[in-house]
């Protein structure tokens, strides 16, 4: 509940971990240097101890300046623009686009065809009589045969 | 192939001369056209295999729903990459972009070569700009160990492979997968040609990877940052399996005999890593797991050989590619509020980010296989062309099944349903940007349910 509530402040704050004895929930890094601290959640040490005895956090993101983050750019400009962006290059050009693009594609492999083409062949094999699949594909009569005596 | 290769090559103008403010909007803008551009790829109208304007570079059913993931991919590693890598410095951030296109790059190169020599380059070309991801990017000290993991075990299978190719060149004149499907399997009677056998496979088999070689995976996919766990999982892995049907046609007929060990083993791996899976503690972990899981099945798929078994590995491992990155574009959702990875850590997050739990919700289902997702899909023809290979696999496959379900239930009731913990006093609001990139990642996978086709492959 009280997770619900902080959730509407648009302010963020870093998980009290320190306080779990014996837990190791962390890496054994002492903190995320390389990669750098994610946007939005950063506790500077000038704010650890607070006069009114909570630590309070700066979050350059979400912040009441910029309620509407959608999480690409600090600058709300930049941010929005972004988000624009991806929505309509991913979601309307590929996806839906591409998605009737990929739709109207002709018969994939030939798939359907060869399908029609066996039903096709069957009607017309039954029509006149003859067998419909025969394990030879050429007439055995016609097939001419070197002698067995000039094998070299 | 060259509108979807220049267009990925001026990606490196684009990231390097972009002003600052604009360079992930750039990027991501020119990413999603090249993917949709790739979307033309799928075009197979006729029922020949091959299709190319050059003899060196083509697409065929196999390798080109690997290429439109591929490609479809990268837009989805920027986005996932954006906010976590922009405190960095500006140059730092082009460089990571770099390391991202690079690797496309290589991949659509390895996925479109015609000749398996190309392939091998390439192959191991990708390996470099990921081992950079991993060891510069990621977030603890034990991401050095997980590149020495990652790099050596590739290595190690990839060079016999060479030593294999070498052979295979000077005995049937071209490697050119073109020609080499056409011809005469040589007969493998000596211990040298078995050997050789095992050389063509096993670099593919620790890509996969099959279950005695998976060490460096588990290891990789923790310690990479998301876009390099994207990356692996989605595409690296296939790549193993690509390059396994590929080899596999002129392998036979010695393969009925040798690959009865592999194919047990991935067996034997889905079992084992599903069950590693029920007792792990890191998230990102039990993702990697259950990939090792997935592609068990998959290897087994593409070692028996049959039509529906390469049907079946192919739409697995499209669908897992999406499935399994879209998961760890979730924990990374977790990790970035929480800097943790540990599942008791984040619990109860419904209560917290319900539309977060319904993306966590469709993409526990894809991973468990639900119909008719073509997760299921694959699973079923595998499973059905393994039980018409021998009857008594219906055991372990089954039971695979059924610790995949496990597992995929015990990810989701941990991470969202439960009490929330009392430690997580504010948590950030889901971006619109981890929103949009779940949407790309699970509405394809809808979207494949209406047309499989385009990922049977040439045998179905």
């Amino acid at each position: 509940m009280a997770a619900r509530l902080v959730r509407i402040f648009p302010a963020c704050s870093r998980v009290q971990l320190g306080s779990m004895p014996g837990a190791r929930f962390l890496s054994q890094t002492p903190s995320p240097g390389a990669a750098g601290s994610p946007a939005g959640c950063v506790l500077s040490p000038a704010d650890r101890n607070d006069s009114h005895g909570h630590v309070e956090v700066s979050c350059p993101f979400f912040s009441p300046q910029n309620r509407d983050f959608h999480g690409f750019h600090k600058e709300p400009q930049v941010d929005v623009w972004n988000m624009k962006v991806a929505f309509f290059f991913g979601i309307s050009v590929a996806l839906v686009i591409g998605g009737t693009f990929v739709h109207y594609l002709p018969d994939h492999g030939m798939r359907q065809w060869a399908r029609q083409e066996a039903e096709r062949l069957i009607k017309e094999r039954e029509a006149k009589g003859i067998t419909v699949l025969d394990c030879n594909y050429y007439d055995p009569s016609k097939i001419i045969l070197p002698p067995a005596g000039d094998e070299e | 192939m060259l509108k979807i290769l220049i267009p990925t090559l001026m990606l490196f103008p684009t990231t390097w001369l972009a002003t600052p403010k604009w360079l992930w909007t750039t990027t991501t803008a020119q990413a999603l056209i090249i993917a949709t551009a790739s979307l033309t790829l799928l075009n197979w109208s006729s029922e020949t295999g091959w299709t190319s304007t050059n003899p060196y570079l083509g697409t065929d059913p196999l390798s080109t729903p690997l290429l439109v993931l591929t490609c479809w991919l990268l837009p989805l590693m920027i986005l996932a990459s954006q906010n976590h890598i922009s405190p960095e410095p500006v140059s730092r951030q082009r460089t990571y972009i770099t390391l991202l296109v690079s690797l496309q790059l290589f991949l659509i190169m390895a996925f479109g070569a015609t000749e398996i020599i190309l392939f091998y380059i390439m192959f191991e070309t990708t390996l470099i700009p990921t081992l950079i991801i991993i060891t510069r990017w990621g977030n603890q000290t034990e991401r050095l160990n997980a590149g020495t993991y990652f790099l050596f075990y590739t290595l190690a299978g990839s060079l016999p492979l060479l030593v294999a190719l070498l052979i295979l060149q000077k005995e049937m004149g071209s490697l050119s997968m073109l020609i080499i499907q056409y011809m005469q399997p040589a007969p493998l009677c000596t211990w040298a040609d078995k050997i050789w056998w095992a050389a063509c496979l096993i670099a593919f088999l620790v890509k996969m990877p099959l279950y005695g070689v998976h060490l460096w995976l588990p290891k990789a996919h923790v310690e990479a940052p998301v876009a390099g766990s994207m990356v692996l999982a989605a595409v690296l892995l296939k790549l193993g399996g690509y390059g396994m049907m590929r080899m596999i046609i002129m392998l036979e007929p010695a393969s009925k005999n040798l690959a009865y060990p592999f194919i047990i083993l991935a067996l034997w791996g889905i079992i084992m890593t599903g069950s590693i899976c029920l007792r792990q503690t890191d998230l990102k972990s039990l993702i990697a797991y259950s990939s090792v899981s997935h592609m068990g099945l998959v290897v087994a798929g593409i070692l028996i050989q049959t039509p529906w078994g390469f049907t079946g590995a192919i739409i697995l491992m499209i669908a897992h590619g999406l499935a399994s990155s879209a998961l760890f574009c979730l924990a990374n959702t977790n990790y970035e509020r929480l800097h943790s990875r540990t599942l008791l850590l984040a619990r109860g997050m419904q209560a917290i980010l319900p539309l977060m739990a319904a993306w966590w919700f469709i993409a526990n289902l894809a991973n468990l296989a639900l119909p008719p997702l073509p997760n299921l899909m694959g699973e079923l023809i595998i499973i059905t062309s393994m039980f018409n290979w021998s009857s008594w696999t219906i055991i372990l496959t089954g039971t695979g099944t059924l610790i995949t379900a496990s597992y995929s239930l015990y990810m989701y009731l941990m991470t969202q349903r439960g009490p929330v913990t009392t430690l997580i006093t504010a948590i950030e609001p889901s971006h619109t940007r981890e929103h949009l990139l779940m949407a790309l990642h699970l509405i394809p996978i809808i979207m494949l349910t209406l047309k499989p086709e385009l990922m049977w492959g040439w045998c179905f």
